[in-house]
Order: C-alpha cells, then structure tokens, then sequence
C-alpha cells in the first residue's frame, strides 16, 4: 500500500534513494559515485546513509582495492519496497487521491 | 501527516532528476571505452599518414571498419551491464551517423576541392570536434569539452604546426579522445 515514508522523505535521503534504486538489480554504487549523483558533501552523504543503514534500507560494504580504501552502498530489498511505496504516495498525492 | 501537493511534485522532480543524473553517468561508462578504441584508431590512422603520406591514407579504411566493428561490440556489452541506462537503438542511430558523417566529408571535399593536403588532415577533426559538441550540448555535458577540445586543437595544427600536422593530430587528437575516455569511464 501507498504511504508516506518520512525517513525516505527528507531531500537528501529520498535523493539518495532514487540513486541506489536506479542501479540495476541493486548494484552498489561507490561513494564517491554516490555522492556525485546525490549532489552531496562528504559530511552530509555520510550521516544520511548511517539513518538508512539503521532503518534497514541501504547496505555499506568497506573493502580495499589495492591500498586504497573503498566504501560502496547497495540497497536492501526492504528499502526497495519502502521507495517504491513512497514514491506511489508520492504519485497519488499529485494525482489528487491523498495527502491534505 | 500527509503532505501538499505541490510538495509531492517537487520531490518527483528530485527522483527524475537524480534518475537522469545515474543514468547519464552509467551512459558515460558505456562511451568511454568506445572513445578510447577512437582514440587509438585516430593515433594509429594519423601516424600511418604522417609517415607514408602518399598511401598511408590508405590505412583509414580498414581502420574504420575495425572500429566500427569494435564500436558495436563494446556498446552491446555495455548494455548488457547497463540495461537501464541503454538507449533503445542508439546502435543503429550511431551507425547511420557515422555513414552520415563520411559521406559528408566524401561530399565536400568533393565540392569544396581543398587547396592543400592540410586541409583533408583537418577536416575530419574539425567535424568530429563539432559532433562531440553537439552531442554534448544536447545530452552529455563532458562531450562538450572533448568537441571543443579536438576543434581548437586540430585548428591550432593546422594554423601553427603544418610541416607536422599529421603527427600533431595523431598526438593531440588521438591522446586527447583516449584521456577523455577514461575521464567518462570514471564517471
């Protein structure tokens, strides 16, 4: 069912979201990737994903690639089908069928 | 607690907007490597000429073909990885456009009849460099700067470097799509 979601909800988050949502079969995005796309500061990406991560939504692998550290994020299919019920509220709130 | 309308639209806005941003990236991931096959083409094509300017021409045909061929190939398994990203039919849209490009150049050197050998070194540079930026101007930013990269510097070639203009094409243009596709690979 269709509802509003307000962890979801807040700008970055949902930015966030529609990112990660847009990877194919729930591919990690690394963050610097992320960050880009989400149009995000270090600090800011970062305390975000930690509220996703606890709610169960997003997923943060930490790994090296030769020296270099790497932090890639993926979605879970939890935050999936928050999303996709978020953004059906979304769509039946302009359409006229909710919100005020 | 619900939320206003308007509110619901501008955050659709935030989600197409963010979709388009991923797509586009993934888009760039899918063009580098092609663009690195040009750049290697173009480096191999120029220096062949420069160094056997009387058949070396020659060696554009073939080159051409292979880099259709690898053209093709690497955009079908970038689709494969970026199904989503892919646009329906881009394939034979940059086939047609490619026939489309050289049978233009054919066309004007034909008509124009260029004055020196110079000229037939540039053009295809000042075209290509004109494509790119089209391209960019319409869909993908970082094209813009690899178009105009390639139009100042086949000009410049051709203004201040003409005893070694194939070389300087083959240098300066053949580096320059091979650095400007590993700049979209890392997108």
């Amino acid at each position: 069912m269709a509802q509003l979601d307000e962890l979801i909800h807040q700008p970055l988050r949902l930015k966030i979201m529609a990112a990660l949502y847009a990877e194919r079969d729930g591919e990690p995005l690394e963050f610097a990737r992320l960050k880009a796309i989400a149009q995000a500061t270090d600090g800011n990406l970062g305390s975000h994903l930690t509220t996703l991560e606890k709610a169960g939504y997003v997923e943060i692998a930490k790994d090296f690639v030769g020296k270099k550290p790497r932090t890639r994020v993926a979605v879970t299919p939890a935050g999936r089908r928050a999303f996709r019920r978020h953004v059906d509220y979304l769509r039946e709130v302009v359409e006229g069928a909710g919100g005020e | 607690m619900g939320i206003s309308r308007t509110e619901a639209a501008s955050a659709l806005t935030d989600i197409e907007q963010t979709t388009g941003r991923s797509y586009e990236r993934r888009g760039y991931r899918i063009a580098g490597p092609i663009l690195i096959t040009w750049g290697v083409i173009w480096m191999i094509g120029y220096l062949a000429t420069g160094l056997y300017p009387q058949r070396g021409s020659l060696i554009w045909i073939p080159l051409d073909l292979i880099g259709l061929v690898l053209s093709a190939l690497l955009a079908r398994q970038g689709k494969a990885a970026h199904p989503a990203a892919a646009d329906r039919g881009a394939g034979w849209r940059s086939l047609a456009l490619a026939l489309a490009v050289t049978a233009f150049l054919g066309v004007t050197f034909t008509l124009f009849k260029a004055t020196s050998p110079e000229v037939y070194l540039v053009y295809p540079g000042l075209i290509c460099g004109l494509i790119y930026s089209a391209v960019g101007i319409w869909r993908m930013t970082r094209y813009v700067w690899i178009g105009a990269g390639m139009f100042a510097a086949s000009l410049v070639g051709f203004y201040f470097l003409q005893p070694w203009l194939a070389f300087w094409m083959a240098g300066v243009g053949g580096v320059g799509l091979i650095l400007g596709g590993l700049w979209m690979r890392r997108a």
